[in-house]
């Protein structure tokens, strides 16, 4: 086994880890990646780290950090060491995405039309209807083909034993995944000749393949669709990714300045007069896209587009109002949603979630709090968490207190320990560093995933938290065939 | 093309190009100021003075600096951030705008403003004291660069067109600009010497002001080395073959504008092209006497004007595009426009703050 490997401490006595397994030996999907690794000094690592550091800075892949005095442009934190998913487990997570995705996308349907499963009372009608991402006034509004969640990016993670869980669906603006593309070439170039070794299934169609949703979810009897991307702007985090895509498919980057609706068409302002768009796929949150409807404040959106939008004259990807199916509370009823309208058990089971609303759950709650992960329903991006085992008395005492002001908001959940994966620390030893996984879901006229995603690592040592804006990196993912 | 986009291209370019002309004021004068302090008093401040009168820049310069020298001089025009046309700021202002139209520019575009923009950060006052020929020398290539990434990586459509009308009226008022301080310096000598300087130190000035332009060369293969006003003001102004003169650069706003609407002589679709198309057509039929006749100074000065013009027209033709029926975009919300300063590249706290919300 390499040097690194050597001194490596994978501690499967408390953690699942990718590539050692319990014995002590490696997993076999791992072995040809050991014995490359085995062949290199530190000063190898360190060239290949270089040639990785130029390609991101040169790209301009950066992401940038709020919460301190000003934004600051940093490179996005990347581990050299691949992850390597054999072709039988991800056999399974794309059977349980589809199966999930196609449920939570009936779900919506229903939610927004007949109402049969608050009617049935599977989900208690008042978690409906009082998220605030529930949107009234599209009560009866059809998307083209049915479809509201065009594309999503659930948060997949492992736990003890190694099964699959889905931690979180992402079914408004996911992003990460110009990460996943960037990943990957950066790992060409800085390790061809371990590339070479594995049968990785290829991921570089997936422009190609948003490009086709997008296109087919246009308005009915409308020519070849005029798509476009729509970007808060240069001041979002996720800006590169916004303007990466729409270079990838070659259709315009769009503020909401650059759109105007007239007599409920949107159109583009250009050099030449105004165009007609068909498809927006959006990545401004539902509250920004409209200030005439949601937010009067806004200054991303475009004023008329909902009304462009109800009738029919514009598609939006993700359609308005998906947030009320990836609230963290709606999470917990997953299982339900499935089995009620699937009839099917869950491929990919959940996460055991407790419901601050549901008085029982609401004392064990209260009395675990220094074991639980307390998370508010609806944030995202790692804000408003509690992380029991790592908090202080009064951290715990402080989310005790808005939980009961507001038990509708808050749910918790047992710390998991997340698998972990050798990362590099200092480009010079390994640590194992929790992970999870983040594959990117199509839904056109069918669902389209591509083999692999976004994984993401806690560089942190120890910690849980994977995302970007709390100090996480990723790594390449291969897919790959036995 | 997007109006946005276009805009960006067009402010892109601008900030661009008065980054590279800047840094040839600075450049000649450092050189001027070494020959001259052979055969008169070193460090004379009206030097100074006029790089900062020529860009209109004295009320802001005296609220930061108390005298003026090469060293508050150069810290205003290369590294000050209050002043949006320092070097610095221009190359923020020109990256902030490459970033915003990032997917429509060239990856090779992208990669050179951004290398200038992180080279600019590592600078310091020091290295541009020490190496003050070195560091311009760097400015004006990394400028040429770009040029030429830009022609033969990004084709040669509409976006180009805006490239160029930018980077052609901004040389045009440069220039214009530069000829001026040529002239403030004749006037404050004359006001402290009352005479006005003849003689080797006035060959030497004009030496300067043709080589600020790259001009030397050029000018001595049509005029041999008979360096003499007249001929100089010839050469810069209505030369129409040379890339930095006035007139040259003016007919290539003008190609740029016309290929953008399809106006052809004598025949404007829009506004920018009827400007254009006047100032061009009496350049072609202007003698040095008419110039002289109706003063340099004032002749520069409306040219400036005029251009200014043309810039405003430009922005209502194609940036703010707006119909009957639509409210144009809020201009006064989007960016300070005078024609000189602008660009997508403003943004308010609250625009800022509320992109910053939306992730997941």
């Amino acid at each position: 086994m390499s040097r690194f490997f050597e001194r490596y401490e994978p501690e499967t006595s408390q953690f699942f880890d990718e590539v050692i397994a319990t014995e002590g030996a490696p997993r076999p999907h791992y072995d040809k990646m050991l014995q490359r690794f085995a062949q290199f000094s530190i000063d190898d690592i360190k060239a290949r780290r270089e040639i990785v550091n130029i390609f991101f800075r040169n790209q301009g892949i950066t992401f940038t950090v709020y919460g301190e005095d000003e934004g600051v442009e940093r490179l996005f934190p990347f581990d050299l060491i691949p992850r390597v998913v054999p072709a039988h487990e991800w056999q399974t997570i794309e059977k349980g995405l589809i199966q999930r995705i196609t449920a939570l996308n009936e779900f919506l349907n229903d939610i927004y039309h007949g109402q049969k499963i608050l009617k049935d009372k599977i989900i208690p009608a008042e978690l409906i209807l009082g998220s605030q991402h529930f949107r009234r006034e599209f009560v009866g509004v059809n998307p083209p083909l049915g479809i509201y969640i065009h594309v999503t990016g659930s948060d997949i993670i492992r736990d003890r034993q190694g099964n699959y869980l889905v931690l979180e669906d992402n079914l408004r603006t996911p992003s990460g995944v110009s990460y996943m593309l960037q990943n990957r070439q950066a790992m060409k170039r800085a390790f061809p000749v371990l590339f070479d070794k594995y049968k990785i299934r290829p991921i570089e169609n997936y422009p190609q393949e948003l490009l086709r949703t997008l296109q087919e979810i246009g308005p009915v009897s409308r020519r070849e669709p005029n798509v476009v991307v729509l970007t808060p702007g240069i001041y979002n985090s996720a800006y590169f990714e916004h303007s990466f895509l729409a270079r990838q498919m070659g259709v315009e980057l769009t503020e909401g300045k650059d759109l105007v609706v007239n007599n409920n068409k949107v159109y583009t302002r250009t050099t030449r007069g105004l165009e007609q768009v068909d498809v927006i796929y959006r990545r401004v949150d539902d509250a920004y896209l409209d200030p005439l409807v949601f937010r009067p404040d806004s200054k991303l959106g475009v004023a008329g587009l909902v009304n462009a939008y109800r009738k029919g004259n514009v598609t939006l990807a993700n359609a308005i109002g998906c947030g009320v199916a990836d609230d963290k509370v709606i999470y917990s009823f997953v299982p339900k949603i499935i089995k009620y309208y699937l009839g099917e058990d869950p491929v990919l089971e959940n996460v055991p979630t407790w419901l601050a609303s549901n008085p029982a759950d609401l004392k064990y709650i209260l009395a675990n709090l220094d074991l639980l992960v307390v998370k508010a329903a609806n944030e995202s991006g790692g804000y408003g968490m509690l992380i029991g085992p790592e908090s202080t008395i009064e951290e715990q005492e402080k989310f005790a207190e808005m939980i009961v002001a507001n038990p509708r908001n808050y749910i918790a959940q047992p710390t998991i320990s997340l698998s972990r994966h050798p990362s590099f620390f200092n480009d010079t030893e390994l640590w194992g560093c929790h992970i999870d996984l983040r594959p990117y879901v199509l839904y056109g006229k069918t669902i389209t995933i591509v083999p692999g995603g976004l994984t993401r690592v806690a560089l942190k040592r120890g910690s849980l938290v994977v995302n970007s804006s709390q100090g996480g990196g990723s790594k390449d993912t291969w897919v790959v065939d036995e | 093309m997007l109006s946005r986009v276009a805009e960006s291209l067009f402010w892109m370019s601008r900030y661009f190009e008065r980054a590279e002309n800047t840094a040839r004021f600075l450049d000649v004068n450092f050189n001027l100021l070494l020959d001259l302090n052979k055969i008169t008093h070193v460090e004379n401040p009206s030097y100074w003075i006029a790089l900062i009168l020529v860009t209109s820049d004295k009320e802001r310069f005296n609220n930061l600096y108390e005298e003026y020298s090469a060293h508050t001089v150069t810290d205003y025009l290369v590294f000050n951030k209050n002043n949006p046309n320092s070097i610095t700021s221009c190359i923020s202002l020109a990256r902030e705008n490459a970033r915003s139209i990032i997917e429509s520019i060239s990856s090779e575009m992208w990669e050179q403003v951004n290398n200038l923009y992180h080279y600019l950060q590592s600078v310091t006052p020091q290295f541009v004291h020490t190496d003050p020929y070195g560091f311009y020398k760097e400015i004006k290539n990394a400028s040429h660069l770009f040029q030429g990434i830009t022609d033969n990586t990004f084709s040669h459509n509409e976006g180009w067109d805006f490239i160029q009308i930018a980077k052609y009226l901004e040389r045009t008022d440069n220039i214009a600009r530069l000829i001026d301080v040529k002239y403030h310096m004749l006037l404050s000598e004359a006001q402290n010497q009352a005479e006005i300087v003849e003689g080797s130190e006035d060959i030497i000035q004009w030496m300067a002001v043709l080589k600020s332009c790259s001009a030397l060369e050029a000018f001595r293969k049509v005029y041999l080395s008979k360096i003499d006003p007249d001929n100089i003001l010839r050469f810069l102004i209505l030369d129409r073959t040379f890339p930095r003169s006035i007139n040259f650069s003016v007919c290539a706003a003008e190609d740029a504008l016309w290929r953008i609407s399809g106006s052809s002589r004598h025949r404007y679709v829009n506004n920018a092209d009827r400007l254009i198309g006047k100032i061009e057509a009496e350049l072609s039929y202007t003698a040095i006497e008419d110039i002289y006749s109706k003063g340099l100074h004032l002749y520069l000065e409306d040219l400036e004007q005029r251009l200014v013009k043309v810039g405003e027209q430009v922005h209502l033709t194609y940036f703010a595009y707006h119909t009957p029926e639509i409210e144009p975009v809020d201009i006064e919300e989007s960016l300070p426009f005078t024609g000189v300063a602008g660009g997508r590249a403003y943004w308010s706290q609250a625009q800022q703050h509320q992109q910053q919300q939306q992730q997941q």
